[in-house]
């Protein structure tokens, strides 16, 4: 369930800053293991997976207009430092199309980054269980299950932020306030979910974090389904071609000197 | 979503808004993005969102591709709103904040060419996530263009897909050619870095300011949309009955903008 979309101003501020907290730290441990481990030297590899996923999420499955996120894909080739950065650029690109919200950048690259190093380290002790051999397998599981648990995390954050999504203090949905009145009336009609001088403007609705739980399992299972599918197609067909790619990660053969230029560099 | 649309809308484009610099276009978008934020009435939400669209519209902004845009995210929040929100007027405001803040982020990035954005971002950033950045939005284009191609080869072989399993089949030959050649991609390009100096460093050229009233009279429009938002916020229920006001106004400015972006196609037309 890769993408939290929900727009701007609907969770409470706390979650949205410890999402943020949260993205900063892990992406301030992920450069710091990338300056030891001279993962700069990756950044045309960072730059093309980042691409990659743009592209799949770009790219519906017709005909249900399903899209792909190819996390764990990633995930397996970045390895777990590169992801987090992979998934900050990502949520980033995709903030700024409109799509998922700026203040929710944060959680956004937990769940993400969540994703892809999540499905990369369950690749690895699948294929560990199953051998490598089936790599297809490994790939297909580690991704149903992978989605299956960011999903329940995705409905973890919505239920943290339910009660308070819902009142005036966190600057969120306030149904209490909604009343207004046609301007031809002077009362012809007002429409009013609840009456302020009836209700305390702090008493708003929660939302149904229930019914979004049933909403995203039965949508998001055909999700995991599909993309479970699909990554096990793409893993399967890179382990016959480039078995380094899928085995090693994609930043073990990105270290070739330049042509003519063999010799020189180490 | 065509994401290519927006590399070649943000640099060939010729609106007031493409003349000016990123910083300006970021300060407005905060702006509106914190209005969007303390909005918390229904009809005041589709006021901003009416009048950032009468701003699409009176630019002469390729609207049906901007508007596509601005809608993708509020399907996806009218599913959510629909799933947890109780009542019309709640999902209301839930797809007016996602249209709004999406409106003004297409608004962004459809008038800024993408290195322009992220090089005042990239001063802040880690070296890694800056650069890293900058070779998404180039890889991007590239990968978009090898996607159509293989897809168009993958569907002259195997037809239209007709069911679940065949879509996905398909999408995935499609990727799987596409992951090969970006891995081949990034290290082609990993080469042409070394052999021109790469340190771990790309630099973009900062871009001109652009003309100064254009620039006034972005960030003045975004922040009357904050100034209307905070004061229906502080005076809430003194301001309720009279939520139509701000609405009315937008849909004028809507009329004027659509009749200005009428006039001056006739104009220009031989």
């Amino acid at each position: 369930m890769s993408h939290i979309h929900i727009p701007d101003g609907v969770l409470p501020l706390w979650l949205v800053a410890l999402g943020w907290a949260v993205a900063a730290g892990a992406i301030w441990l992920a450069v710091r293991q990338g300056e030891r481990a001279d993962l700069g030297r990756r950044v045309p590899l960072l730059g093309a997976v980042s691409a990659l996923m743009l592209v799949a999420m770009s790219s519906e499955v017709i005909p249900i207009a399903y899209h792909i996120n190819l996390t764990v894909v990633a995930g397996i080739l970045l390895g777990p430092a590169l992801s987090v950065v992979a998934a900050a650029i990502v949520v980033t690109l995709l903030a700024l199309l409109g799509h998922g919200g700026v203040t929710v950048i944060g959680l956004n690259v937990v769940m993400i980054a969540a994703e892809m190093v999540l499905g990369g380290l369950l690749f690895r002790v699948m294929l560990r269980l199953l051998g490598r051999p089936r790599a297809r397998w490994a790939a297909g599981l580690a991704t149903f299950v992978t989605l299956a648990l960011t999903t329940t995390l995705l409905v973890g954050i919505v239920w943290a932020g339910g009660a308070g999504a819902a009142s005036r203090e966190h600057g969120a949905l306030d149904p209490s306030t909604l009343r207004f009145e046609n301007p031809l009336s002077g009362g012809v009609f007002t429409n009013a979910i609840v009456a302020p001088e009836s209700e305390p403007a702090s008493a708003g609705t929660p939302l149904s974090v229930g019914r979004f739980a049933i909403m995203v399992y039965l949508l998001g299972s055909l999700g995991w389904v599909l993309e479970a599918l699909i990554t096990s197609a793409i893993v399967g067909s890179a382990a016959k071609v480039r078995p380094s790619l899928v085995f090693e990660g994609a930043e073990h053969v990105v270290t070739s000197p330049p042509p003519g230029d063999e010799g020189m560099h180490p | 979503m065509r994401m290519g649309d927006v590399d070649t809308i943000a640099v060939l484009g010729d609106s007031a808004l493409h003349r000016i610099g990123a910083p300006a276009k970021l300060a407005a978008f905060t702006l509106v993005l914190v209005a969007v934020l303390l909005t918390t009435n229904a009809l005041l939400i589709a006021s901003l969102a009416v009048a950032l669209i009468s701003v699409v519209v009176g630019l002469r902004l390729p609207a049906k591709t901007l508007l596509g845009f601005a809608a993708y995210p509020a399907l996806f929040a009218a599913l959510f709103a629909l799933a947890t929100t109780a009542g019309p007027l709640g999902v209301l405001l839930v797809v007016g904040k996602a249209l709004s803040a999406a409106l003004a982020a297409v608004l962004l990035t459809f008038t800024t060419p993408y290195p322009h954005i992220f090089a005042p971002l990239q001063r802040v950033m880690p070296a890694i996530l800056g650069d890293g950045a900058l070779m998404t939005y180039r890889s991007l284009f590239l990968l978009l263009d090898r996607m159509d191609h293989t897809l168009t080869s993958v569907r002259l072989r195997a037809g239209r897909p007709r069911s679940l399993t065949s879509g996905a089949r398909m999408a995935a030959t499609a990727l799987s050619g596409v992951l090969f050649y970006s891995i081949d991609l990034s290290q082609r390009t990993y080469d042409v870095m070394r052999l021109r100096g790469y340190e771990g460093r790309l630099h973009v050229a900062p871009q001109p300011p652009g003309p100064v009233g254009v620039r006034v009279a972005t960030i003045t429009v975004a922040a009357v949309l904050l100034a209307v938002a905070l004061v229906w916020r502080v005076w809430w229920n003194l301001l309720n009955p009279i939520s139509w006001l701000p609405l009315a106004a937008a849909l004028a400015a809507l009329l004027v903008a659509s009749a200005i972006r009428a006039v001056r196609t006739q104009k220009e037309r031989p």
